[in-house]
């Protein structure tokens, strides 16, 4: 198309004219730029003439991390500005109070101060503006200064617009001007009612599992004297139609326990006396819990002991109520305990299997109640602890005992306590060989039955190992000495290889068998590991591989090979929290394998601040769940359950929260470089 | 031979044309590489789409480029034209540009572009990704098409980045990186690349990354700048 000549003005310095520009707004990079913008409100409502408009005399600015952009003392501000790329931190004094900082994940995470700011922001509160949302448009309306510091939170790129221009555009679309003056009163109001009402969605009624066990007990539980005569006792139960009777003594400290399942056990078992005290057809020290213990706990307990009541008790231990396993499932609360004691009981390796199909179905139940990642994991490690030593049960029932005593070891994931609904085995045996039998013969006892036991797990969902780190393998068969021999070779020829083994096996647990010898060699081990700084510091080397997928504008930096344009929340999201807890703990000899008790441990020590403990483990949960629900969702959908994650997919708020969940991450390995002069 | 006979058709064409001439006299004056701080130098981000690589023989099809002013890209002096070309075939550079065959008939002619160009950039110092090839091309379309010397000077952004970003580890040697590895590097969020604009916008971003990096360097001058690019240039030649 040509243009006449006549329209081209020149200018002072040749610039382009008003007709030029008409016509550049419509070029590649405004419209762009106008693309980007249509994906945020109130840019995505407005007329597009209208956001073309305020383009037209917007200019692109570069701030790098840390630069402030705007400050109370620069006086009356002059130019509106949209976060094109990165992000800008607010930082206001003293405004405690405002509802931002109450409770809300993202917030309490947003309050941990980042290393690139001055250290003392103990009376400031922060917000965080993203991509898209624009500022400061108080104090542009007011014809103010700011209130607030504004200060790129890492390399920022911002468009920036004339105020005069600003109040051209104002004037001219209704819903920019509606847009402004709503956030007149409080944009950080408007960005937390977001927030919060996103929350409550995602998270259902989130009290449900971690709600006091006090409000859900029976309160004033029917008690009795030790000395009571069964048949009264049983006369009570009936009269007040209760299930259970507590014995307690004087000072109502519960001594016993008697329940309508014991009723059946005595009248069974033949040999009851009516009049015999119930103190000695009762189950002694009943398990009890404080009162302020949460559902979820008094879940846990039961599915560990495989008892349906809990006793309810104050500071003093007094009992003050009981809680059933019949409370928790009329609130609809999970099949733990009955899913826990049926595994445990499973007569063979095919019920094994359907009952672990419901497991899938408990966690989706789980996460629809709000349960956080933690919980989720303990259930999981939980319900696949009963499933192993089931299977070995069962597999040692069937080949008849070996005669060699040994401890079934897990390790990686299972030995952190951190299992999700994929994973694969990592385990080993510890034996004893009897007197008279080499360590040789023992293991040529033994791995038969490993193979078998690892086959069994393998149908049971736990499929083999890739890299054999298995039972039946024989170098993961040994003695206590072979072990200790080969840990510590392993800790003093700190190979390339060796290193990325340590993430495996330095997270052991034992599980079946005489856990006291695995426990005790492992302390040894973590001794030899806290003397040996040059192999910590080469862990911690080897752990900066795994950087969190953020790029210098905290844009996602998604994961070589496989799907594109996805983040893998496994190893890119969580490895670099599982890697720095787990140097960190063991160079201080800390025993705990995990990440969550590690760090916890780290505190107790003094080598981390209980406030980044708090927001590392937040930001670790919060990576954690989306996992899990990735998980749930693929299994719903019947596809392949993998770890990675397409960002774009998530929604706003999800994004963001990832977003800070992985620069905490950047924070712990900050520590960890620290801490190892890397 | 082609070749040949096209240039001089050109300059014939152009003496008979006193107002592609007028418009030519009217080139602007190029900054000086001075004390000239670097907030207030006028800096012209460009990008061509060429038919080729080889600029003794391809044509500029396509004119993208911003302007930094004040350390700020002005993003209303945005600048794209394509230039009207007789082609003999569709080749493949063509299709990588995106540019079609019908754009390009429809372009404005390579003297009213040039001139326009030349007019709104103004006392500005040129720069470009890889900027001895815009360089090149530039200057030999302007002297073919307008019979005039280009006398402003380029400075590459490859090497103020490398200058600036000595460590920068990008995968391969700075002078194989491409506009792509620093885009990659510095996470920018680039969309629709190989398109001249686009391109010149990305670059245009870096260097405000650049500036920013300069001004953190104690970098404030042309001069300076100029100073600290040829000391890389010198330091490359020596590892050579």
């Amino acid at each position: 198309m040509r243009y006449p000549p006549s329209a081209h003005k020149p200018e002072a310095r040749g610039y382009m004219t008003q007709e030029e520009t008409g016509k550049s707004a419509v070029q590649q990079n405004m419209r762009a730029l106008m693309t980007f913008l249509t994906q945020y409100p109130p840019f995505n409502q407005m007329e597009a003439s209208h956001t073309a408009l305020l383009l037209e005399r917007a200019v692109l600015t570069f701030y790098a991390d840390g630069d402030i952009i705007l400050s109370p003392d620069l006086g009356i501000v002059d130019h509106f500005y949209i976060v094109k790329q990165g992000h800008i931190r607010g930082e206001r004094k003293s405004i405690k109070d405002r509802a931002l900082i109450n409770g809300t994940t993202i917030s309490s995470a947003d309050s941990i101060p980042n290393e690139n700011t001055e250290p003392d922001r103990s009376p400031s509160a922060t917000f965080e503006i993203s991509p898209g949302e624009c500022f400061p448009i108080a104090a542009l309306i007011g014809e103010r200064a700011t209130r607030t510091v504004h200060r790129a939170s890492g390399d920022t790129f911002c468009l920036k617009i004339p105020r005069d221009h600003f109040v051209n555009v104002f004037t001219e679309s209704e819903i920019f001007r509606d847009f402004c003056l709503r956030g007149v009163s409080s944009l950080l109001d408007q960005v937390n009612r977001k927030i919060q009402s996103k929350a409550v969605e995602t998270l259902g009624n989130q009290h449900s599992l971690d709600q006091a066990i006090a409000e859900l007990a029976v309160r004033n539980p029917i008690v009795c004297t030790p000395d009571l005569p069964l048949q009264k006792a049983i006369g009570v139960m009936h009269n007040k139609n209760v299930g259970s009777i507590i014995i307690t003594d004087d000072s109502r400290q519960p001594k016993g326990i008697f329940t309508l399942r014991d009723v059946r056990r005595v009248i069974a078992e033949g040999q009851y006396d009516f009049e015999a005290p119930i103190s000695s057809v009762m189950t002694p020290d009943p398990m009890s819990l404080h009162s302020s213990a949460s559902a979820f706990e008094a879940a846990l307990l039961m599915a560990k002991h495989h008892f349906a009541h809990v006793c309810v008790v104050d500071d003093d231990n007094a009992l003050t109520g009981v809680v059933s396993e019949r409370d928790l499932f009329s609130l609809q609360r999970v099949d733990l305990v009955h899913l826990a004691r049926s595994i445990a009981n499973a007569p063979s390796i095919v019920t094994l299997l359907s009952i672990r199909e419901d497991i899938t179905k408990l966690i989706d139940t789980m996460i629809a109640y709000g349960a956080a990642s933690q919980q989720l994991n303990h259930i999981i490690t939980l319900l696949n602890d009963y499933t192993v030593v089931r299977v070995i049960e069962l597999t040692v029932q069937s080949f008849g005992d070996p005669g060699i005593p040994f401890t079934w070891l897990v390790f990686g994931s299972e030995g952190r306590k951190e299992q999700t609904l994929v994973t694969d085995q990592d385990n080993g045996i510890l034996f004893q060989a009897p007197p008279g039998m080499t360590d040789e013969d023992a293991r040529s006892v033994l791995l038969p039955l490993a193979k078998e036991i690892n086959t069994r797990l393998d149908e049971c969902g736990f499929t083999w190992c890739k890299g054999n780190i298995m039972a039946s393998n024989p170098d993961l068969c040994r003695s206590l000495k072979e072990w200790e021999e080969w840990y510590s070779r392993f800790i003093h020829t700190n190979t390339p290889e060796n290193l990325l083994k340590s993430s495996i096996f330095l997270d052991m647990r034992p599980i079946w068998g005489d856990e006291k010898v695995a426990t005790e060699m492992f302390k040894r081990v973590v001794g030899i590991i806290q003397k040996n700084t040059l192999f910590q510091k080469m862990m911690a080397a080897c752990a900066m591989h795994h950087r969190p997928p953020l790029n210098m504008f905290k844009g996602f930096i998604y994961a070589k090979g496989g799907e594109k344009h996805t983040i893998d929340l496994k190893t890119q999201g969580l490895t670099p929290f599982v890697d720095a807890a787990r140097i960190l703990s063991l160079g201080q000899g800390i025993i705990e394998s995990n990440t969550i008790d590690r760090i916890h441990a780290l505190v107790k020590c003094g080598v981390m601040d209980n406030k980044d403990a708090n927001a590392w483990i937040e930001s670790y949960g919060l990576i954690q769940l989306l996992r899990m629900r990735n998980h749930q969702e693929q299994s719903r959908t019947g596809k392949e359950l993998t770890n990675r994650i397409s960002p774009a997919q998530l929604n706003q708020l999800d994004q963001r929260i990832l977003r800070e969940a992985f620069r905490q991450a950047k924070r712990l390995q900050h520590k960890l470089e620290v801490t190892y002069t890397l | 031979m082609n070749i040949l006979g096209g240039r001089f058709f050109n300059l014939n064409w152009l003496k008979k044309d006193p107002k592609a001439k007028a418009r030519a006299n009217a080139l602007p004056r190029p900054q000086a590489i001075d004390f000239t701080p670097l907030k207030e130098t006028r800096f012209v981000v460009m990008d061509l789409e060429t038919t080729g690589l080889n600029i003794h023989k391809d044509q500029v099809i396509a004119v993208g480029s911003v302007v930094i002013e004040n350390n700020e890209i002005q993003l209303n002096q945005s600048f794209e034209r394509t230039i009207y070309r007789t082609l003999n075939k569709v080749d493949d550079t063509v299709l990588i540009h995106g540019i079609s065959p019908e754009e390009i008939a429809s372009g404005e002619p390579a003297t009213d572009v040039l001139a326009e160009f030349m007019k709104y950039s103004g006392e500005c110092v040129f720069l470009a990704y890889h900027a001895p090839f815009d360089q090149g091309m530039l200057s030999r379309a302007l002297k073919r098409d307008m019979g005039l010397p280009l006398k402003h000077v380029f400075i590459d952004v490859a090497d103020i980045a490398a200058a600036l970003f000595p460590g920068v580890n990008l995968g391969r040697s700075m002078q194989n990186a491409g506009l792509d590895d620093w885009v990659e590097h510095f996470g920018l969020n680039v969309s629709n690349r190989h398109n001249a604009s686009a391109d010149a916008l990305a670059t245009a971003e870096i260097m405000l990354i650049l500036l920013r990096e300069a001004e953190k360097q104690a970098i404030d001058t042309l001069a300076q700048l100029a100073e600290k690019v040829k000391g890389y240039k010198r330091l490359r030649v020596m590892k050579r």
